[in-house]
């Protein structure tokens, strides 16, 4: 096919980007890709080079692009005249052309696929598993294993099917294996037979006994260094036995596509590996600093009032005595709420008995409050909703729920004239809410913000700040949600929604037990 | 030790307030109190202090900040400050660095729970220079 018979990219696009150009577009001037589609330098396989000046804008890379080009006029104009001569993407060169429309597409679409692959996989082991599988499958090869450099002094350690178990193979970084020899010299080892062109390569030590191991020989064999993003060998991708008797350029192209892959895979784990281990400390480290905090504060106070109080017995005054034993009763009964809630804040605590009335446990919880709201001038009431029993849900749970909410409400209240107002209503088949509403202070948006955070509390005097914490998680146990409706001065509503636990098999009952 | 001496106590907890309190007066000093470094702002004029009692964790106005302002003012910058701190604060609390306590204007800082005695012979040694 003849240059300048058919459009380049620049001229169809009139971008003014070509070769001759100030400022030519870089698939404009990429020379290895000349004649390519009938074409001048990248003009009509421009959605392969990177960074091209589409839409006078940087485009990226291929991946990156691919969505655009495909949509694009002229990528459609140029398939449509290459008919099955059509080449999607740069084969290796030195390559006369052997691929047809329908084998670029299919091996193409191998390549998307693992980079869909590595964006959700999590398990490095499983995203191995599958470009060897791919690599197996394009390369037209009987084998492929990935080998990593593992241990001090470093070898490489692959894993390969055999009999339906895996196997685990170990190989030194020398020039005893094709394998070795590839990540000892950082080199592509690409042999028709491994036995006989190996040369200055003696393959006893690995692939006899692998072959023998497999029952079968190895004739041509491919090795592709692996590399970080430093240049450094971080293992070998290998191919066997490939169906057409050797494996081509191209497969090696492929192989070092694969090779990338495999590179990314592993440093994607090492970044999702020191992620969560930085969360894990990150969030062990808040914990116990805070659960100390508290605990120093309640330390600081019992330590205060038995000095007044060791004082006052020695001079007889009573006053103080009482004052600071007030102090000290209240901060032993926050260490004793302390205690209870780093307990049940462990939701595995909170699982056990299923309760089948939610009304009946609201009622037995308001009677037990109701002295208490008495003495704190609240008023405390029930707004119980119809066909809510029989239901099924934590008992414990619920019960440490209603209890924080609505000691939360009764400090919130003002000094006179509180109320307090507990709900049940059935809201779906399998839905329940739960309200607790108060006309107390309210609060601001940052307030609200840091509601769940552990250990922070508006209470100085009394709280811990797992309450909240805690109802938050017996609620996500249920599969429910916690709705809040708030207004400064005006009071609080916590609205909980529950799902029913499903009868005797329910997720809410401990299954170790 | 200046058994007539004023101190201002300036603490968000109000058990803790009260229980410096307790523990200051026997021992001839006179006690003021504030929830927090605004209300202590309003409070130091009238009430002329000659020691402060100051915790760093409060709503409105915190310890560092009270103590920033207290050292601009030329008339209260020589007041004896004493901080209360607690370790697990820093490390929870981004906004309360231990580098903020070293750092700060005060004199001298107590680490929670803190013993009164302690309390008792710093104010006293603090009040003598």
């Amino acid at each position: 096919m003849s240059t300048g018979s058919k459009d380049n990219c620049w001229e169809y696009m009139h971008c003014r980007c070509g070769p001759e150009s100030k400022q030519p577009c870089p698939a404009a001037v990429d020379e290895t890709s000349n004649r390519i589609n009938g074409g001048r330098n990248a003009g009509r396989i421009c959605w392969t080079v990177p960074n091209t000046f589409c839409f006078s804008k940087p485009r990226g890379q291929f991946v990156e692009k691919r969505e655009i080009c495909f949509s694009c006029d002229f990528f459609c104009l140029v398939k449509k005249e290459e008919g099955s001569s059509f080449y999607l993407f740069k084969i290796a060169q030195g390559v006369k052309g052997t691929h047809k429309l329908h084998d670029t597409i299919t091996q193409m679409e191998h390549l998307f696929t693992i980079h869909e692959r590595l964006r959700s996989h999590f398990d490095l082991t499983q995203t191995l598993r599958e470009i060897t599988s791919d690599a197996r499958r394009i390369t037209g090869a009987q084998r492929s294993i990935v080998f990593l450099l593992k241990g001090d002094p470093p070898a490489l350690y692959g894993e390969f099917k055999l009999r339906g178990g895996m196997h685990q193979v170990s190989i030194n970084v020398d020039n005893s294996s094709a394998v070795g020899y590839a990540a000892a010299h950082n080199q592509v080892v690409n042999l028709r037979d491994l036995y006989k062109d190996s040369g200055h390569l003696n393959m006893s030590v690995f692939n006899r006994s692998f072959d023998k191991q497999c029952n079968c020989e190895t004739h041509s064999f491919l090795a592709v260094p692996v590399q970080d993003s430093g240049n450094r060998v971080i293992g070998v991708i290998t191919a066997a036995n490939a169906k057409k008797g050797y494996f081509s350029a191209d497969d090696e192209w492929f192989m070092r596509t694969y090779a990338t892959e495999v590179a990314l895979g592993v440093e994607k784990q090492k970044f999702l590996h020191q992620s969560f281990s930085a969360l894990r400390l990150a969030s062990i480290g808040e914990t116990v600093a805070g659960l100390s905090h508290c605990i120093k504060n309640i330390a600081h106070a019992l330590q205060g009032s038995s000095y007044i109080i060791k004082r006052a017995i020695d001079s007889n005054n009573m006053r103080d005595i009482k004052a600071a034993w007030e102090i000290l009763d209240r901060h032993i009964v926050r260490l004793a709420n302390l205690s209870l809630d780093v307990l049940t804040y462990d939701p595995a605590a909170q699982r056990g008995e299923i309760g089948t009335k939610l009304n009946e446990l609201v009622n037995h919880v308001v009677k037990l409050f109701q002295e208490e709201a008495r003495a704190r001038a609240i008023t405390l009431k029930m707004q119980l909703g119809e066909k809510v029993d029989p239901c099924s849900f934590n008992a414990r749970g619920m019960y440490r729920c209603l209890v924080n909410l609505i000691t939360n409400a009764f400090d919130a209240c003002p000094l006179s004239e509180g109320v307090v107002t507990v709900s049940t209503k059935r809201t779906g088949e399998k839905e329940l809410m739960l309200s607790v509403s108060d006309n107390g202070r309210g609060m601001d948006e940052k307030s609200k913000a840091e509601l769940f955070h552990l250990f922070k509390t508006s209470k100085v005097e009394s709280g811990t700040g797992l309450g909240l914490p805690t109802v938050a998680d017996i609620v996500r146990e249920h599969n429910g949600r916690i709705e809040i409706d708030t207004k400064l001065d005006k009071g609080t509503t916590f609205y909980i929604f529950i799902q029913e636990a499903p009868s005797s098999s329910s997720p809410l009952t401990d299954s170790s037990t | 030790m200046s058994p007539t001496a004023k101190i201002l106590v300036v603490e968000d907890n109000l058990d803790e307030s009260k229980l410096i309190k307790m523990a200051l007066e026997p021992e001839g000093y006179e006690v003021v109190t504030a929830v927090n470094g605004k209300e202590a702002k309003e409070k130091i004029g009238a009430e002329k202090p000659d020691f402060i009692v100051l915790d760093v964790m409060m709503p409105e106005m915190d310890g560092f900040a009270f103590c920033s302002w207290l050292r601009e003012k030329s008339d209260y910058k020589n007041i004896p400050v004493v901080l209360l701190t607690g370790v697990g604060q820093h490390i929870y609390d981004t906004r309360y660095p231990l580098k903020g306590v070293m750092e700060s204007d005060a004199d001298e800082y107590l680490e929670k729970p803190i013993k009164p005695e302690v309390l008792l012979e710093t104010i006293s040694r603090l009040l003598k220079k």
